[in-house]
């Protein structure tokens, strides 16, 4: 870690170029315990592109079938249609891809065991730092056999992470949610016809803007109370726990510290 | 339906998610190097090329609002029931013509067993009618008869007019939609492309300068500076302002000029396919409704020919006089063979009239999917557009925190937290390196 803190902005932009070039030396003690991957990079192996494309010939078909069967039936019944044939969809990914999802988490869970790492997030929300282990997961999943999941459990992490999907599940956010849905539902329908009697640029900007603005407002007086008592709730548990921040465990690929039910007990 | 596979494949990826991991281990230790987070959806907010990012936002909203794939969907069903409402007014209307045919028929049976009775009484008895009488009488009745079908039929006919003359304006609005949208749609993307150009020429220019500002603002902030120099650094600095400003306004300039040739452009292709397309259609429709009030003319265009049946009376009566004899027989077959057109024409009508109109409708409801699909495939090419520019946006900002977190030693700079807890936020520090980008 670089420790030294320069008291003067001017001199420190003197010396960026040379912290630059001294960085990766100097980090490297300092980011032992939080990983990263890059996962385009894995869905980029040939076993995931094989597994891509049959899915997308699953999809096709399926949208065909869909498409085919949804004309002429009403509203209702394209809604039915529609969460059968995501059911079916869905089936078919955990089908195709959970194997090798299952793969891929071991290689990364046997990664960062031999390097210690306390949690392994995705790449997409490291801005800066953290050790990329992409290049060794990939060596694993390409080698020959499967990898071997490890035997030591993740040191512990001050990286916490909540599961979004379970406190978005809880009544009172989920009765917002919906009521924040159905009112996007309906701006949708009277902006889409007020979008198609736009006779220019301009009133379409105008339109888009009112339907922007109404959107904002409703989410402040519904949701944004929920949001704030939520973030609330997460910085008291991540206090408690000696927590440095919390992430969505979307983010987290191994390890890290689970408050989600401390979070949806403080909600209650 | 697009938004359900990529929704599947996040059930799997986060049901996925930690099977092979084991599981979190309790809290305690930190580690080892600080960690602090920014908000990137702000710092993408002060980035140079938002505006543009923006603009792609915008426009994917409105292109998904106005021409979501459920609509084209929800078409379907609503052309059907718009199609079953006038092929029911149809049946109706061929049903009460039928009606009217078969009344009239049996009216004409009735005057014509009349006529023939009269006809037979006259030849035994010197005061009973003549066939001129007869004739009259019937030719009469037959006129008030074709003359309420005719009444009948014209009502029918402007019904039918009015129709075609709404399907007409169905059909001209759809094509006038669809060629307003791809104009829209050009034009707009011709708008987007050259904003692009300008905001990263903007960024080219703030970027080829930077050093330069920097160094002036450096000599500025001496204290050692007299009032010369502090007004020649000054100067030199609006020099670079002013400079950056004219490159950009006559780029814009010259974007205007060419977006006002396309939008000239535009509206001439657009009234000359209009041309193209209207036409035909009120073609097509005056011929169509020329050629029916034809049909319906020729139909009704014979009143003053008495129309009697009476084969069976002549078969039992085989002493009438040869002249009524042949009269009556030449009345029957005319009565049959108009009848019998009638029938088969007005029928045979109707059910033209309602297949050409299911025909129209599938053209109509096909025009609009055709509208959807170019409006999805439009959406797939701004979200392409709308996540590179997204990605150089992040990248650039990216470096900016990582000069920050380098300052202040940080080891680790992650996004979007749920919750910061004890971590440092760079945010603002970074913001204001962002933000120099303008300058």
């Amino acid at each position: 870690m670089i420790t030294t803190r320069f008291p003067h902005r001017l001199i420190a932009l003197s010396v960026v170029a040379a912290s630059l070039l001294a960085a990766p030396a100097a980090l490297a003690d300092d980011l032992a315990d939080i990983g990263y991957v890059d996962q385009s990079q894995l869905s980029a192996l040939p076993a995931f592109q094989q597994a891509d494309r049959e899915l997308q010939t699953y999809g096709s078909n399926l949208q065909r079938q869909y498409i085919g069967r949804a004309r002429g039936a009403s509203q209702a019944q394209q809604q039915q249609l529609a969460q059968e044939f995501q059911s079916q969809m869905a089936d078919k990914q955990r089908q195709i891809l959970g194997p090798l999802f299952h793969k891929a988490q071991v290689a990364i869970a046997s990664v960062a065991s031999s390097k210690n790492l306390s949690i392994v997030i995705d790449k997409r929300i490291i801005v800066f730092g953290g050790q990329d282990i992409t290049a060794n997961v990939r060596d694993l999943l390409t080698g020959i056999g499967d990898p071997v999941p490890p035997v030591n459990t993740p040191p512990p992490s001050n990286v916490g992470y909540v599961d979004q999907a379970q406190i978005d599940a809880l009544p009172s956010i989920k009765s917002a949610a919906d009521d924040f849905a159905k009112f996007k539902a309906d701006e949708d329908r009277t902006t889409a016809t007020k979008l198609r009697g736009a006779k220019s640029d301009a009133d379409r900007s105008a339109i888009l803007k009112d339907y922007q603005s109404q959107l904002e407002a409703k989410q402040s007086s519904t949701l944004k109370p929920l949001i704030d008592k939520t973030k609330s709730a997460m910085s008291d548990v991540a206090h408690k726990r000696n927590l440095v921040l919390v992430v969505d465990r979307s983010n987290v690929i191994y390890g890290g510290t689970d408050i989600t039910a401390d979070v949806t007990a403080e909600l209650k | 339906m697009r938004a359900f596979l990529a929704a599947a494949a996040c059930v799997v990826l986060a049901s996925c998610a930690h099977d092979a991991a084991a599981p979190a281990a309790s809290p305690s230790a930190g580690s080892g190097g600080a960690v602090a987070y920014v908000r990137m959806d702000d710092l993408v907010k002060k980035h140079p090329l938002y505006g543009q990012l923006a603009q792609y936002d915008q426009n994917i909203e409105a292109l998904d609002l106005t021409a979501f794939a459920p609509q084209a969907i929800t078409a379907g069903p609503a052309l059907q029931r718009e199609e079953d409402a006038l092929n029911a007014q149809l049946a109706a209307a061929a049903k009460r013509t039928n009606d009217l045919l078969q009344t009239k028929g049996r009216d004409y049976q009735a005057q014509e067993d009349a006529a023939i009775a009269s006809a037979l009484r006259a030849a035994a008895i010197p005061n009973g009618p003549s066939v001129a009488e007869i004739r009259a009488q019937l030719q009469s009745t037959a006129n008030a008869q074709t003359a309420g079908v005719n009444a009948q039929a014209q009502t029918d006919l402007e019904a039918y007019r009015k129709q075609l003359e709404a399907q007409d304006l169905a059909q001209i609005g759809a094509a006038q939609r669809v060629l307003a949208a791809r104009a829209d749609r050009t034009y707009r993307a011709k708008a987007e492309e050259l904003t692009a150009k300008e905001a990263a020429y903007t960024l080219t220019l703030a970027n080829a300068d930077a050093a330069e500002r920097l160094s002036l603002r450096t000599k500025l902030s001496s204290l050692a500076l007299d009032d010369e120099q502090r007004d020649d650094a000054n100067k030199q600095l609006a020099a670079l302002d002013q400079k950056e400003s004219d490159q950009l306004a006559a780029m814009r300039a010259t974007d205007q000029q060419q977006l006002a040739a396309l939008k000239s452009q535009l509206r001439g292709q657009i009234d000359a396919e209009m041309r193209t397309q209207v036409a035909p259609i009120h073609a097509r429709s005056v011929a169509r409704f020329q050629e029916r009030e034809r049909e319906l003319r020729q139909q009704f265009s014979a009143p003053g020919q008495a129309v009697t049946s009476g084969a069976p009376l002549l078969a039992s009566n085989p002493n009438l006089p040869p002249d009524l004899r042949k009269r009556i027989l030449a009345l029957h077959a005319d009565y049959m063979a108009s009848f019998a057109r009638d029938a088969k024409a007005t029928i045979a009508d109707f059910t033209k009239t309602r297949a050409d109109l299911a025909r129209r409708y599938a053209v109509l409801s096909g025009t609009d999917q055709s509208a959807n699909q170019s409006a999805q495939a439009e959406i797939v090419a701004l979200q392409k557009k709308r996540a590179n520019l997204y990605a150089e946006m992040v990248d650039q900002i990216g470096r900016e925190v990582k000069t920050v977190a380098l300052q202040r030693g940080i080891s680790v700079v992650v996004s979007d937290v749920a919750a910061p807890a004890g971590a440092v936020d760079l945010t603002d520090d970074a913001m204001k390196d962002i933000e120099t980008l303008h300058e």
